[in-house]
């Protein structure tokens, strides 16, 4: 993955949300935190979930905005935001959510590399269980 | 192995809604299907394998299937890549 994407202040990983659209609100406003989108961008990632679920599998989601969305993005970039206690995800338990903002066509080689790792079920359950932000960014970057 | 090549139609390319989609109509075959892009295979009903391949409009894609069942599960998925699916929806592609 690319250099500078994930900002250790943009991994949380003692969260927990009451249901989905509060665990993508947190993800949004990590974006927002780490400077990488305007606060807008944080409605589009509810309205892209609405349309279609971003759930992947392994206990994981990735929520991003819409390409309508696409001027709120200042910079690429992902935040990765543990809910230990797990979220109710359409009847999905979700674990861990990678929040992305990505310009232009980005994104697609962006969730193909955050698939790829995800797809590593020993790497999927590093980040999954977690605790310390350093094990996250070595398994990110 | 019975196999096909199609060009990815969908305007975002294989991800988001035409992923879904796709991998949703796999899941429905009674047949499991692999989706293969250059060296990397991996199973049409993982979502995760399917998004790994990072597929954008206009990438040469091959499904490949074995047994009985596998020519029309081929060409039900064969069908599903060749069209726009997110023509529909084009401002949430």
């Amino acid at each position: 993955m690319r250099d500078g994407l994930l900002d250790p202040r943009a991994v949380l990983l003692h969260e927990s949300a009451p249901d989905r659209d509060a665990a993508i609100r947190r993800c949004g406003r990590a974006l927002v935190e780490v400077g990488a989108v305007a606060e807008p961008y944080i409605e589009a990632m509810l309205e892209r979930e609405r349309t279609i679920s971003t759930y992947v599998g392994e206990g994981v989601a990735i929520p991003h905005g819409t390409n309508a969305s696409k001027e709120d993005i200042k910079h690429d970039a992902i935040c990765v935001v543990r809910f230990p206690g797990g979220v109710d995800w359409d009847g999905e338990l979700v674990t861990l959510c990678v929040g992305i903002a990505a310009r232009g066509d980005g994104h697609v080689p962006l969730l193909a590399a955050v698939a790829e790792i995800l797809l590593d079920p020993d790497r999927a359950r590093t980040l999954r269980e977690a605790t310390e932000v350093s094990r996250v960014l070595e398994e990110l970057t | 192995m019975a196999h096909r090549t199609v060009v990815v139609a969908s305007a975002s390319g294989l991800h988001a809604r035409p992923a879904k989609l796709f991998v949703q109509a796999a899941m429905r075959l009674g047949v499991p299907v692999k989706i293969r892009l250059g060296e990397k295979s991996v199973p049409a009903r993982s979502m995760l394998g399917v998004l790994s391949l990072g597929a954008v409009r206009g990438t040469e894609v091959t499904l490949e299937a074995d047994g009985p069942g596998a020519e029309e599960a081929l060409d039900t998925l064969t069908a599903l890549l060749s069209r726009d699916l997110d023509a529909d929806e084009a401002p949430d592609a």
